[in-house]
């Protein structure tokens, strides 16, 4: 079974990766509006879907809550043109923390 | 500090035997979850290994694809970009499979992104400049890439959620089950020896009682 990639993202991003090869790109201009898109993209059962890191921390809860602890779907923050942000709380090194106990210097 | 016990369990012989029963289920439990803890550890740093070098890899490819992108549409202009992009074929084709680290489903991504030549790509060249097909290149590069990243990140957050769960019962069981467990037993262990000796004591009592 061939499984859905989509792009959700800011116009260029979503631009870029459609000359990629992807071709369910659907660009969003602000955080509303991105958040009724992912819901849809889950609920359209897409497996993997490409956002950028800045949707992905406004974002927070929503996607916690819409990938959980199940396999699919999968969610992927990249950075966007802009480089990668510098986040308030980097969400891998958050879930380490909070695992081995302590932090490690990385 | 106090010692936990079980409430409104009676002392006999019955109940004793039950609940050394219980106990030595919960310390073979115990061994067996906190091998569990450890080996998915194990996995966990494994994987953290893999993930440092995999975020590396992604952002570097993508500046590389943003900077073609932005001089894409510098010369092409970007409405003839999006047109563009919008005529290339699909290129990605992915299955997702599972496995089963110590019983969690993680998913591992199959993918074929076939490396395209220009002309696969699906736009014309007449409109088009050198520097899209960099662009492009670079994209589908990244989107391999990034796939391969979302497996790893998939599988940390998943092993992540087992090893807390885990832990957790490890814990409980170590700090409040398996002492609770002890204490009742030693509790039904002395009542039932202060009964032999009251019992003891009466006939001693009662055999003097006889004699006279």
């Amino acid at each position: 079974m061939s499984s859905k990639i989509a792009v959700m993202a800011d116009p260029d991003t979503v631009t870029g990766f459609m000359l990629g090869g992807i071709k369910e790109g659907y660009p969003v201009e602000n955080m509303e509006e991105a958040e009724k898109k992912i819901e849809e993209l889950v609920k359209a059962d897409f497996s993997i879907i490409i956002t950028t890191e800045r949707i992905g921390d406004e974002l927070r809860t929503t996607i916690d809550r819409l990938t959980g602890e199940r396999a699919l779907p999968m969610i992927i923050e990249i950075p966007d043109r802009e480089g990668s942000i510098e986040r308030a709380a980097d969400p891998m090194r958050e879930l380490i923390k909070r695992v081995i106990g302590v932090e490690m210097v990385k | 500090m106090a010692q936990e016990m079980i409430e409104g369990v009676n002392p006999t012989r019955m109940e004793l035997l039950k609940l050394k029963d219980r106990e030595k289920l919960a310390i073979k439990g115990h061994g067996l979850l906190k091998e569990k803890r450890n080996a998915l550890i194990m996995e966990f740093f494994n994987i953290l290994e893999r993930v440092k070098g995999s975020r590396e890899n992604v952002e570097n490819k993508l500046q590389e694809a943003f900077e073609d992108l932005t001089a894409a549409q510098i010369v092409m202009g970007d409405l003839a970009v999006k047109k563009a992009a919008m005529s290339v074929k699909e290129s990605v084709n992915v299955d997702i499979d599972s496995r089963s680290v110590m019983g969690v489903v993680v998913p591992l991504i199959d993918s074929e992104t076939s490396q395209r030549t220009i002309v696969e790509r699906g736009y014309g060249f007449m409109d088009t400049s050198a520097k899209l097909d960099e662009a492009a290149g670079n994209f589908e590069e990244s989107i391999k890439l990034i796939l391969e990243l979302a497996e790893i990140e998939k599988t940390i957050i998943l092993l992540a959620a087992e090893i807390e769960s885990t832990k957790r019962r490890v814990n409980a069981l170590e700090h409040i089950i398996i002492p609770r467990l002890e204490n009742t037993v030693k509790y039904i262990e002395m009542r039932l020896e202060e009964m032999e000796r009251e019992n003891f004591v009466r006939l001693k009592i009662i055999k003097k009682a006889m004699g006279n």
